[in-house]
This record gives structure tokens, sequence and C-alpha cells, in this order.
């Protein structure tokens, strides 16, 4: 086990490093007159913005660059200052103060959304092809479908208009977190509900279900012991990933309700040419989404002890 | 006991020695099964899809027609004295921000935003079957591929676009060459693991032997089994391009603004529609008829073609 972990953990570090190098090396192909903001471009003369670019280091050959980069990142753990967005300021400490935002949006529509979605999925199953199944399959369609930015649009003209909730984030109101976070659990619900249908009825027309019913279990005992348990272990798998993909926010969510967090950040760093910024914004959504994906292994790995990943187990 | 004769009728009729005949004794079982024909008979059973997609295909004729009747031409100038009138019998729609006819724009980006999705549809299709099938069957490529997609699928799909938009420019065919360019992947990938599956099934191996050349494998043998999976996708794939299009617009990496399309009409809106909902309304109602419209579609079509669905 120790040694498949560290196999891949080394693989994911290699994949990691590639996706940050191209990244580093797309972000020098911009135009250098983005580098500074219209202020500066109309004051500085060509001297003077040579004279800035060569101080920051992004007149140097792109190798050089390159290693001066993996450098500063291996002996300080910096990923270097950025430009525009905080002007001075150290990436990993703007990405800090902006993860805590995003996280705790995050943190709580996951929270409402597996309780909420595992719920309504074991609704739709317990009356399957009834009524309660159909309205679950309408609103898992329509927030499938529809483009989010007009779902956020509804939610956006009902919470404000007929609740009178405040359509903008604001740190100093706490209530104006409960439409982004409407928004953010929408899509999220609906997944788990779909997947967590899908799993319980697959696992209902199982040889052992029938057995536990000739035993003569009451229905609530086979849905909770048998059909719930075995239909959570897929779902269990995802449940790292979205978790740790918390950090990162939501672009859309973030920039419809005015959040400052992650999701933002991203967007505006490159909007603004803030290749520090983005390169520390890849190199961590990268790392979380490969580590998101490995933890869910091994928890799927913990819940269910049928399932190894070394692959000697045989039985598969 | 009328009922009893009757049965020793019938059981004598069985002893009975039948007369030789040449015609009956040439016939053979024989059953009218078409694939194409069930799946099709099982898809019309499908009353919602069926339904959205004659609507859809009414709203799309009509966008031309809406077009021809419009008051006001879609190249009509800005005048701000004019904006934000709600629906009325001069304006059908209303009018924007800027005083422009919004039943024009609306039916105008309508048909772009179709066009668009459409053609990213058929451009994902061909270039992911197309590498999927080599991806699958060349064993040697496979690590190469993996390793592409890998890194491809890391980068936020939001850096290739803001370079795009930035370096290249903004425009209809930009758009859909670089949705295509990163749209391949998932079909791929699926077109790669089905490809995995059939290639070593014994009628290839057979087909193989006989010296068949690569491409009649590919396009006579195994195609024919991913038919359903692509189409499935194809249709999918629409509801999600209009998607990506309406948030990629909203962040301003779209089309340039001289093409709207539903998703510049929708950004538009977001500012004003709490005071003038009538801009958000009529642009939301026709994208979610055609995300809709597609996602049922793509979803009775995968039913429908499952052969185990069938009679």
């Amino acid at each position: 086990m120790l040694k498949y972990t560290i196999k891949r953990l080394l693989q994911s570090l290699v994949t990691v490093l590639i996706v940050v190098t191209i990244v580093f090396l797309l972000m020098r192909m911009l135009p250098i007159d983005y580098y500074f903001t219209e202020e500066q471009l109309m004051k500085f003369t060509e001297e003077q913005k040579q004279e800035q670019l060569l101080q920051a280091g992004l007149l140097d050959p792109l190798p050089k660059q390159l290693f001066n980069f993996y450098r500063q990142l291996i002996t300080k753990f910096s990923l270097g200052d950025s430009r525009r967005i905080q002007s001075g300021v150290a990436v990993t400490k703007v990405i800090a103060t902006r993860m805590g935002i995003s996280m705790r949006l995050g943190v709580i529509s996951l929270g409402i959304s597996l309780v909420l979605g595992v719920l309504l999925g074991i609704a739709q199953t317990r009356f399957k092809d009834k009524f309660v199944d159909g309205i679950g399959t309408a609103y898992i369609i329509f927030v499938n479908s529809v483009p989010s930015l007009v779902s956020y649009s509804l939610v956006l003209v009902f919470g404000s208009r007929v609740l009178g909730l405040p359509p903008l984030y604001s740190t100093r109101n706490p209530v104006s977190i409960t439409l982004p976070i409407v928004c953010l659990s929408m899509g999220s619900i609906a997944g788990y509900a779909l997947w967590t249908r899908r799993y319980m009825v697959d696992e209902i027309n199982k040889d052992y279900i029938k057995l536990a019913r000739a035993k003569g279990l009451t229905t609530k005992q086979i849905m909770i012991r048998h059909v719930l348990r075995n239909a959570f272990v897929p779902l269990a798998q995802y449940l790292p990933a979205s978790f740790l993909l918390t950090i990162g926010g939501s672009l859309l969510v973030e920039r419809f309700f005015s959040v400052p967090g992650m999701g933002a950040l991203m967007t505006d760093a490159i909007a603004r040419y803030d290749t520090n910024v983005v390169q520390g914004c890849v190199a961590l959504y990268a790392s979380l989404g490969i580590l998101g994906v490995f933890l869910g292994d091994v928890l799927m790995m913990l819940i269910d002890p049928r399932i190894k990943l070394t692959g000697n187990g045989g039985t598969r | 006991m009328n009922n009893m004769n009757q049965t020793q009728n019938n059981e004598d009729e069985l002893f009975e020695f039948t007369e030789y005949s040449a015609e009956n004794a040439e016939r053979i079982g024989y059953s009218d099964y078409s694939y194409w024909k069930s799946v099709l008979q099982n898809f019309f059973k499908k009353k919602a899809a069926v339904t959205l997609l004659v609507i859809f295909f009414l709203v799309l004729i009509f966008s031309f027609v809406a077009l021809k009747i419009a008051k006001y031409d879609i190249t009509m100038e800005p005048d701000s004295s004019k904006a934000f009138i709600s629906p009325n019998s001069e304006f059908w729609f209303g009018t924007d921000n800027l005083g422009r006819d919004y039943w024009s724009r609306v039916w105008f980006s309508s048909q772009i935003s179709i066009k668009l999705a459409a053609l990213v549809a058929i451009g994902e299709c061909i270039v992911g079957v197309t590498i999927g099938c080599v991806w699958g069957y060349v064993r040697k490529l496979d690590r190469w591929f993996t390793e592409v997609y890998n890194i491809i699928n890391n980068i936020p799909t939001i850096i290739y676009m803001t370079l795009v938009a930035l370096m290249i420019g903004q425009s209809f065919i930009i758009m859909a060459i670089t949705l295509i360019a990163f749209g391949w992947l998932p079909m791929a990938r699926n077109v790669r693991n089905l490809v995995m599956m059939y290639r070593d099934r014994e009628y290839n191996l057979a087909s193989r032997c006989l010296g068949t050349p690569l491409h009649r494998i590919l396009i006579k043998n195994i195609l024919p089994y991913l038919l359903s999976v692509i189409i499935l996708r194809l249709s999918l794939s629409i509801p999600s391009t209009i998607a990506l299009e309406s948030t990629l617009s909203y962040l301003g990496l779209g089309l340039d603004i001289n093409t709207p399309s539903l998703g510049i009409l929708l950004r538009n809106a977001r500012g004003y529609f709490l005071d003038y909902p009538y801009l958000l309304v009529f642009p939301a109602l026709i994208v979610s008829l055609i995300t809709v419209t597609f996602y049922l579609v793509g979803n009775a079509f995968s039913d429908a073609a499952d052969p185990r669905n069938h009679v």
C-alpha cells in the first residue's frame, strides 16, 4: 500500500509540474504591454518600461525564468509576488485570504447538498415511478440542462424580489451568503440525488435484497442497512474531491454575487496579466484535483473492504 | 358430452399425417426486426422528448419568419432615448439598455447560438471519433494520447480561452474552432474505451487474419457499435456548448459584441433584469427550450438505442 501511494503521488507530481510549466510558458506568450496598468503605460517611457521588466526578471531568456521560478518555489516555498491584484503581496498570502471565503461558502453548500441530495435520492427510490420520483427527475433535468447563468438569474430574481434577500455578497451582512449558497447547492443536490437513485435502484434488484426480504426484514431496515450502505460506496469516491475543490470556489457564482473568493481570483489575474498569481492558482487547482481523486480511491477502499487498489486481490 | 367430442376431434387432428409440400419445406423462421426501426419506434414512445423536438424545430423556423416580419432591423443604430421600453405593439419584446429592438436581437442571437452549438457538436464529433479510434486501436499511441489528455484536461479552459481571445481575437469562427479544439477530449476518451473493448473480439481477429486494411476494420467493423454513443454525445454536446458559451460571454471571453448570442444577451441583462425582467425572460426561455430539448432527446435516444429495451 505504501509503495503504491508513493508511486502514485510521484506520478501526480510530474503531471502537476508539466501543467504548471505549460501555463508558465503560455503566460509568457502575452504581449509585454499587458504587464503595466494603463496609467503606467501612459506615464512610462520606453526605457522605464524596460527597466521595470528587467528588475522583475521578465526579460531573461525563458529557460532562465523557468529555472528561477522553480528555485524560488523549492528554496523559499514562494510563488513570487503579485503584480496587479494586490501589488507587492506574496501570491501565497493573496490566495490564503481568498481561500477562506470560498471554502466557507463551499463547505456549507457541500453539507447542505449532501444531506438534501441523498435524501431526495432515497425518496425517489422509495417511491419509484410515483409522484415524488417524477418531481425529483424534473428537478434534475432542469438543473442539468438549463445553463447555470439562467438558473442563477432565476434564483437572484426570486430571492431578492420575493424573499427580499440581499442580491450581492458582503462580509458585513451574514444573510447575504444565502443566495450564493443556494446557487452552489442547486447543482450538486441534483448530482447527488441522480447518482444515489441510480445506485440504489441497481442495488434493489440484486438477489441478496430478495433474501433479506424473505428473511422478514422490514423495507426500512433493508433500505438503510443494505441498500443505502452499498449505494454510498461509489458516491464516497467523489466526496474528498468535492471537499478539496470547495477551496477553488465557483467562478460563475462568485462573479454573479461579487464574492471576493478564489473563483474570481484566477480570471481576474488572467484578465490583468498577473502571471505569478495565475501560476499559483493553476498549481493549486491541479494538485487539488489530483489529490482529490487519490483520496477518493483511499476513502472508497476504507468504506468497502472488498475493494483493493493494488490489484493483487484478484476477485474483481 | 359435446365438449368431450370436440376434444376428441382435436386430438385426432394432431395425429394426422401432413402432406409433403415443397414450398413449406423451404420456409424458414423470419422476423422483420430491424435495429434502426426499433430504435425509432422506441424513441417516438418518449412523448416529452418528441414534443419538445417538434417545438424546437417550429421555433427554429419561426426565428427566420420573426426576423422577416420584425419592424426594426438587427443593424439598427443604438438610440439611448428609446432605452428600456417595456414590450408594446411597437417593440414586441421591448428595447435593451441602448434602445435597440429586443425582438430582432433575441431571434438573431438564437440563430447564432444554435448555429454555433450545431457546428461545435459536429466538429467535436468528427475530431473526437477520429482521434478516439486511433487512440484506442493503436496500442503504442495509448500512453502518449493519455498523457496529452491529462495535460490538456488539467489546465483550466478559462486560460486557453483568455489566451485565444487576447492573441487571436474574438469572432464566430475562432470561438467555434477553440471550442472544438478543447471539446473533443471527452468524446475521444469515450470512443477510445469502446474501441479497446471491441478491437480484440474474435470477428476482428478473423478480419485481421484475412488481411483487412486498418481503416476498413475501424469503419466497417467497429464504428457501427459506436453509433449510438456518438449520437448521444452529439445531442448532449449542444446544451453544454450553449451553457459554456453563455458562461464565457458572461466573463467577456465569448463572441465579439457585434455578433450577439444568447449568452451575450444574458450578460447584458445581468445589470438590469431586477428592474426590467423582460430582458431576462425572453433569452432565458429560448436558451432553456434548446438545452432541455437536446438533453431529453439525448437521453431518450440512448434508452432507445439499447437493444435490451427492444421488443
